[in-house]
C-alpha cells in the first residue's frame, strides 16, 4: 500500500512537472485536445454493429503514442485496469439481444455479442486517447487547453480543483498511514474496525487542509476561477496545423470510407 | 493618511462551537514598523493574523488597515494591501510551477500579462528564487518552498506583510537565509513567532499574547534581557545566536 501511495503521489508530481516543462514532444495541448475530441466524436458516431470499421480506429492511439514518444504499453496497461468497468456497460447485451449478427468462419455471433464487443472496444479506444492526452500535456495542461477552446472557466476550475484534491487526499492518507505504521509494532494491515475512523479522519484532515489552501487562494484575490498564465505559453505552429489536419483527414477516411475497401 | 498600518480595536473572536480565542485585542502596528507577535501555542497568534486579511471577521470589535475597515466590501482592497505568508508553505503553493504560483495573485488582480511577467521576475529575484521558476513546488526543499511562498505574496506588491511562523520547519541555514531576506524588506510587518531570536533580529517591537489577551507590549531589546517576564509567559530565552549572511 505504501508503494501504491508513493506511486500515486509521484504520478501527480510527474503530471505537474509535465505541465511545467515542455520537454515532451507534446504538440500544442490545444492541437492535441482538438484531435482527441474529434477522434472521440468520429469513434462514437460509428454504428454499433460496424465492428470491422471500428477496429481500424485503433491506429490512432498506436501511431499517436509513437509520435509523442509515450510507450503504448504504458497506455495499454493503464487502460486495461478500467476495462471491467467499460465492459459492465454492455454486459447484458448478449442475453437480451440474441438476434443474428455476423458470421465469422463457421461461427455466428449474435447481435448482442456484437454490440457488447463494440461498446468495449469503443470505450477502450476512447480511454486510450484520453490517457494519451493527459500523458502528453498533464491533467492541468489539458484543463488549460480546454479553457483555450472556450470551455467555461468554472468547469475547468472545478476539474483542476478535483484533481488537486485527489493529490491532497493521497498525501494525507500517506501521513496517516505512516503514523499508524510507526505505532503498529510491525502489524501491516488495518483491522476492519479501524477503517471507519480512518476514513472519517482522512476526510476531516483533507477538508481542513483544503480549507487552508482555499484561505491562501483567497488571500491572493481568488474569485472562483484559476487564472491562466504560463511562463512560456504555447504558440500555434505550422506543425500543429499539419498534425491536426492529417488526423482530421484520417478520421474522416476511417469514418466515411470503408477501410476494407481501401485496403482490399 | 497612510494605509500602511493595522489597527486592532477591542477584537474578540470565538470559533464556532468553541470558546473565545481573542479577548479584546487592541494595538496598532504603525507605518514601517516591524512587530513580533509572541506567545505559546493556542495563545491566538494565528487567529489574530487571519483577521488582518479578512479571512476571519471579529465577533466583536474591528480591524482597520489604514483608514479602511476590514469588512466584506473592502476585502479585495485589503488583500492587495496586506500580504499573508502562511505557516505551512505547502498550503500556499498549489499551482503546477513556482512561477505560476507567483503569478496567481497578480493575475487575479487582472493586471496585463506584461506587468504580471515583470512582477514574477522581480518577486522571484527578491527572494533569490529565479532558478525555481519552472520547478514544481512538490519538488522543492523546505527553505525553497518558504522563499517561493514569500515571492507569491511579494508579487502582489503589498504594503503590509503578515507572516505566521516564517522560520518554522527550517534548518539553521534556512533560518539564516530567511532572516537575511526579511531584513531587507521595508514593509510594515507583523510576524507571529515562537522564536525570540528571530523576533530580536527582525522586530524592534514585540507583543506577547496569552490566552487571547495582550499581556506585554514593548521593545524586543528590553524583553530579551527580562528573563523573569520571559519565564512568566513561557517564552524560551535566546540560547543560540542566529547570525545573518
Amino acid at each position: 500500500m505504501a508503494d501504491k501511495l508513493e506511486k500515486g503521489i509521484n504520478t501527480y508530481s510527474a503530471s505537474e512537472c509535465q505541465t511545467a516543462s515542455r520537454s515532451t514532444a507534446a504538440r500544442n495541448p490545444v492541437a492535441l485536445l482538438s484531435v482527441t475530441l474529434l477522434y472521440l466524436v468520429t469513434l462514437l458516431s460509428v454504428p454499433l454493429d460496424h465492428l470491422a470499421a471500428l477496429l481500424w480506429f485503433g491506429i490512432y492511439p498506436l501511431i499517436c503514442s509513437a509520435y509523442l514518444g509515450i510507450p503504448f504499453s504504458r497506455i495499454f496497461v493503464k487502460s486495461m485496469a478500467v476495462i471491467p468497468f467499460i465492459a459492465l456497460i454492455g454486459i447484458f447485451n448478449p442475453w437480451f439481444d440474441r438476434a443474428p449478427g455476423i458470421r465469422m468462419g463457421g461461427y455466428e455471433l449474435s447481435h448482442g455479442w456484437l454490440t457488447f464487443i463494440s461498446i468495449t472496444v469503443r470505450g477502450l479506444y476512447a480511454l486510450q486517447a484520453l490517457l494519451l492526452l493527459t500523458s502528453a500535456c498533464g491533467f492541468i495542461g489539458m484543463c488549460r487547453a480546454m479553457r483555450r477552446v472556450h470551455v467555461p472557466a468554472f468547469l475547468t476550475t472545478q476539474l483542476e480543483m478535483v484533481y488537486r484534491y485527489g493529490r491532497l487526499l493521497l498525501e494525507e492518507l500517506q501521513q496517516m498511514r505512516r503514523a499508524r505504521m510507526a505505532r503498529g509494532y510491525g502489524r501491516r494491515s488495518f483491522s476492519v474496525g479501524m477503517w471507519g475512523p480512518m476514513i472519517g479522519q482522512l476526510f476531516i484532515r483533507s477538508i481542513d487542509r483544503a480549507q487552508r489552501v482555499h484561505q491562501a487562494m483567497l488571500c491572493r484575490g481568488f474569485r472562483g476561477t484559476i487564472p491562466d498564465w504560463q511562463q512560456n505559453p504555447y504558440r500555434w505552429s505550422a506543425n500543429d496545423t499539419a498534425f491536426t489536419a492529417v488526423w482530421i483527414l484520417v478520421f474522416l477516411l476511417l469514418r466515411f470510407l470503408s477501410p476494407q475497401l481501401l485496403f482490399h | 493618511m497612510s494605509h500602511h498600518y493595522i489597527q486592532f480595536s477591542d477584537v474578540h473572536y470565538s470559533y464556532p462551537g468553541g470558546g473565545e480565542v481573542l479577548k479584546g485585542i487592541t494595538f496598532r502596528v504603525t507605518h514601517g514598523e516591524k512587530v513580533a507577535l509572541l506567545g505559546l501555542n493556542g495563545a491566538g497568534k494565528s487567529t489574530l493574523l487571519l483577521h488582518t486579511n479578512g479571512l476571519l471577521m471579529p465577533t466583536q470589535g474591528e480591524v482597520n488597515v489604514g483608514d479602511v475597515p476590514v469588512i466584506k466590501k473592502t476585502l479585495p482592497l485589503i488583500r492587495q494591501t496586506v500580504g499573508m505568508v502562511f505557516q505551512d508553505s505547502d498550503d500556499q503553493l498549489f499551482m503546477p510551477t513556482v512561477a505560476e504560483d507567483v503569478a496567481f495573485g497578480p493575475m487575479n488582480m487582472r493586471l496585463p500579462k506584461e506587468e504580471v511577467d515583470r512582477r514574477v521576475r522581480v518577486s522571484l529575484a527578491a527572494v533569490g528564487a529565479e532558478e525555481l521558476a519552472s520547478r514544481s513546488p512538490a519538488t522543492l526543499s523546505g527553505g525553497e518552498k518558504k522563499r517561493a511562498a514569500i515571492a507569491t505574496v511579494l508579487s502582489m506588491e503589498p504594503s503590509i506583510l503578515v507572516m505566521d511562523e516564517p522560520t518554522s520547519g527550517l534548518d539553521a541555514t534556512g533560518q539564516r537565509q530567511l532572516v537575511a531576506l526579511l531584513k531587507r524588506f521595508t514593509h510594515t510587518c507583523l510576524i507571529a513567532t515562537h522564536d525570540l531570536a528571530v523576533a530580536t533580529l527582525l522586530c524592534p517591537r514585540s507583543v506577547i499574547l496569552k490566552e487571547g489577551r495582550i499581556v506585554w507590549d514593548g521593545r524586543t531589546a528590553n524583553l530579551i534581557n527580562d528573563l523573569e517576564t520571559l519565564r512568566h509567559f513561557g517564552i524560551l530565552p535566546i540560547d543560540t545566536e542566529i547570525g545573518c549572511d
